[in-house]
């Protein structure tokens, strides 16, 4: 009940001159821009998109979702099960995996990562193996673990990058008392058994991937991959500057391409653009707390949200700000997060309706309220400024406040806001991520707007510790059934996510 | 000797402004909304894991500790660890300030090229067409929002003719140059347009006056009377302007170095404050000020040269 969807973007922008990998040309260095740098390259204790998407190059996980984000395949497990019961996971390791240095993946690497990863003093993606009892091998090649209670979102979990495995040996080797400490020393020169590891890095300019002579798999043509012999990134923050390299032909590839530009570069012969499915997701975040700043909050009144949300209109959003790239959203979560459900838009838009809404709230005359921006962010001023036009129309006067992001994070975490926009991407395959924190409260409060509803925090709950398919899940249905009807005013923008370069 | 207690004198003056600059940027990054540890996780941190960041980096000591500790380190050298690149603040500086700096002399350097001799041409031309041709040249120079500007000139002399790279630093010094000239001219020129009109409106004041009056009527040559009684004389203001715009090529470098994607310290001084890291934005600002400061003093210095009045 307390966020506004926009509307869904079933496409993500990638742009370059890549080689086409099925011709199987071998060797060379692909030079890629990016919009900012790593940050630090441990995969438990990062906390940003910037390191997890270096680290997929470096670091491997025992699963892999698949490509289009709804399955699993194998990673360096070659086999998974569970038991009948539901609280034991077994995994059969792949034969010959070395790790970058040369020496082999054995099954206490395994075990020391997931403790590490699973530690509660470590970083704040533990929570993905909270329901992991103990981890063990039953022998070198298997390995075991015991669950505190059934989880659906398991597999998937060993799919996340912070459950990537990492050598033991040569982490502990390295010097500092504490695994911060160490984690600071090995991040330097990472080592990993994913197909690149890191050559130099010089910050905020370059770095440079070489690929790993140790690696396990083979290309289609026999010969072991990966197929370049390096990735070489480089930094270039400003968007038009990052363009131009690429259109001079100074570098093979590019992230971020702003949305104004999708067109342009289509028609450029010289660049390839193309836009894939991703599972970002724009929303514009309602506080519902009945009083804020000791007044009375207007935005508590449902029939308030529910004419907002008619009166928005999600094509012309997503013409506004996606330049027609985009889709209107069906659910609060994007097409392609596995066990998506929905096929009619939310809140379809109809202006008559919004002031019949609105004559009925509390509010027939309308009021004022603000919406917190990120200043210099073209997307948000864009949709600020529609929704601006677009609820004026039924009385509403809205105050754009432009801040920086930290400042907007410290308002949106303690609830002080009153509307601002809002994004995401899944970071595992499952619904459970988002709907834990878009509607379960105990989460962040719901996004941090104070919506809380008993039945869709127990629903959830209870979907997040059982299995209705020994293999699979189906389960969260339930509780995201009941956080997307009608009386929830939804309004979401899905936006591509920029690129993955998990697998080269 | 009088030289010697000047330049004493001064550095004895930095110390206090030291100290004050690190109270003010340890309160101001303070005062700004937010926190590291919410900074860095985002709008899906969790209250538990923000409380526990905050607590491992010593921020949930009373201010009063927090800066003593700060000022103990300062002390000694050390300028802490930072918060996102978990890399020391002395080795982030030693690495990003000297291509801030090189980028700001480059800008110096091509300003007083560029101003010195076309201020002269205005000046001795008043009112004349060249007078004209060069202030106007000027203004469409200081009115072009750098970033804009920047974009042009990547444009035409990068992309288009290749006379320079696209953005970036290369490797090697002599790479440097050639990546920062662009760079550095887009900086140029706007300063140079301010110290061109200035010194031309010197030059101006300084010619017309009776002691060049009375050189030229001892039959001096005209070329040495512009170099030695006109020019030494008319760049004092300019000298002192040319000091105090140190300190905003400085920050004009912030939006330079992001449009030429150059990884220097004006981008790390936004990134940092961005994330509210603030080991990072003291450490920085503590830097820039020595810096600022000894640009100060080298102008004291050059102006005392032209003008032995001032280091009286």
């Amino acid at each position: 009940m307390k966020t506004l969807s926009i509307a869904a973007l079933t496409a993500a922008l990638f742009l370059g001159g890549l080689t086409d990998a099925s011709a199987q040309d071998r060797g060379g260095v692909m030079t890629y821009g990016r919009y900012t740098d790593s940050l630090f390259l441990d995969p438990v204790l990062n906390d940003a998109n910037v390191d997890i998407w270096i680290l997929t190059n470096i670091y491997e996980t025992l699963l892999n979702p698949t490509d289009d984000g709804l399955g699993l395949e194998p990673g360096l497990a070659t086999e998974w099960a569970l038991n009948e019961a539901g609280d034991t996971v077994t995994l059969k390791l792949r034969d010959g995996v070395r790790f970058s240095d040369g020496t082999a993946m054995t099954a206490e690497d395994v075990i020391w990562s997931l403790d590490r990863a699973r530690n509660p003093d470590n970083g704040i993606w533990n929570f993905v193996l909270a329901s992991v009892d103990s981890v063990s091998a039953p022998d070198p090649q298997t390995i075991e673990l015991k669950l505190k209670y059934p989880d659906p979102t398991i597999f998937s979990a060993l799919s996340v990058f912070n459950t990537a495995i990492m050598p033991k040996a040569a982490f502990e080797a390295m010097v500092g008392a504490t695994d911060a400490e160490k984690a600071q020393e090995f991040a330097k020169k990472p080592i990993g058994t994913g197909p690149f590891m890191l050559d130099s890095w010089e910050r905020g300019a370059t770095m440079k991937l070489v690929k790993n002579p140790n690696y396990w798999d083979n290309g289609a043509d026999g010969q072991p991959l990966p197929y370049l012999d390096g990735l070489t990134f480089e930094i270039i923050p400003d968007d038009a500057t990052r363009i131009l390299k690429l259109q001079a032909g100074d570098i093979d590839g590019a992230e971020f391409i702003p949305f104004a530009r999708v067109a342009e570069l289509q028609a450029d012969p010289n660049v390839k653009m193309e836009l894939f499915p991703g599972t970002r997701v724009w929303d514009v975040i309602i506080n519902v707390r009945p009083e804020l700043d000791g007044r009375p909050n207007p935005l508590s009144d449902e029939k308030v949200r529910q004419a907002m949300n008619y009166a928005a209109n999600k094509e012309a959003l997503v013409q506004v700000v996606t330049y027609g790239v985009g889709t209107p959203l069906s659910s609060f979560m994007s097409t392609t997060t596995p066990m998506h459900s929905g096929d009619g838009p939310l809140f379809p838009h109809d202006l008559d309706k919004a002031k019949a809404l609105m004559a009925e709230s509390g509010y027939p005359d309308g009021f004022k309220t603000s919406i917190l921006t990120i200043a210099g962010n073209q997307d948000d001023l864009g949709i600020s400024t529609a929704l601006q036009q677009m609820w004026a129309a039924i009385g509403i006067e809205l105050e754009i406040k432009q801040v920086d992001n930290a400042s907007r994070t410290d308002q949106y975490r303690a609830g002080t806001f009153e509307m601002r926009t809002g994004g995401w991407t899944n970071d595992i395959a499952d619904a459970s991520q988002i709907t834990s924190y878009f509607a379960y409260s105990p989460t962040i409060d719901a996004l941090h707007s104070g919506w809380k509803n008993a039945e869709v925090d127990a629903l959830f709950e209870a979907s997040q510790k059982r299995w209705t398919r020994p293999s699979g899940r189906n389960s969260s249905r339930g509780s995201r059934k009941s956080s997307t009807r009608p009386g929830r005013p939804s309004r979401f923008m899905k936006r591509p996510i920029p690129w993955r370069l998990a697998r080269m | 000797m009088q030289l010697a207690s000047f330049i004493a004198r001064r550095i004895l003056q930095l110390i206090p402004t030291l100290l004050f600059i690190l109270i003010v940027v340890f309160a101001l990054v303070r005062l700004l909304p937010g926190d590291p540890a919410s900074a860095m996780l985002g709008d899906r941190a969790l209250d538990a894991d923000v409380e526990r960041i905050n607590r491992e980096l010593g921020l949930d000591r009373p201010l009063p500790v927090q800066f003593a500790v700060f000022a103990r380190s300062v002390a000694t050298g050390d300028l802490g660890d930072s918060i996102t690149l978990k890399l020391p603040v002395t080795e982030l500086i030693a690495t990003r300030l000297p291509i801030t700096i090189l980028l700001t002399l480059m800008a110096a350097l091509i300003a007083v090229v560029f101003a010195v001799p076309l201020a002269f041409v205005a000046a001795t031309r008043r009112g004349r067409m060249a007078d004209s041709a060069v202030r106007g040249a000027f203004q469409v120079g200081l009115s072009m929002p750098v970033f804009y500007l920047g974009l042009i000139l990547l444009t035409v002399f990068g992309a288009r003719l290749r006379w320079f790279p696209v953005g970036g630093y290369g490797d090697g010094f002599l790479e440097h140059l050639h990546h920062l000239f662009l760079p550095a001219l887009t900086l140029a020129l706007s300063l140079s347009a301010i110290l061109m009109r200035n010194l031309r409106a010197a030059i101006i004041e300084v010619i017309d006056a009776e002691y060049v009056q009375f050189a030229r009527a001892k039959g001096l040559r005209p070329r040495l009377v512009l170099l030695r009684h006109v020019l030494r004389n008319a760049l004092i203001s300019t000298v002192a302007l040319f000091g105090l715009s140190i300190g905003t090529l400085l920050s004009g470098a912030v939006i330079t170095e992001t449009v030429f994607a150059i990884p220097g310290a004006g981008r790390l001084m936004v990134d940092s404050i961005y994330a509210r890291d603030y080991p990072v934005v003291q450490g920085l600002t503590i830097a820039l000020a020595v810096l600022v400061s000894l640009t100060f003093l080298l102008t004291d210095l050059v102006q005392a040269w032209l003008d032995p009045r001032v280091a009286r």
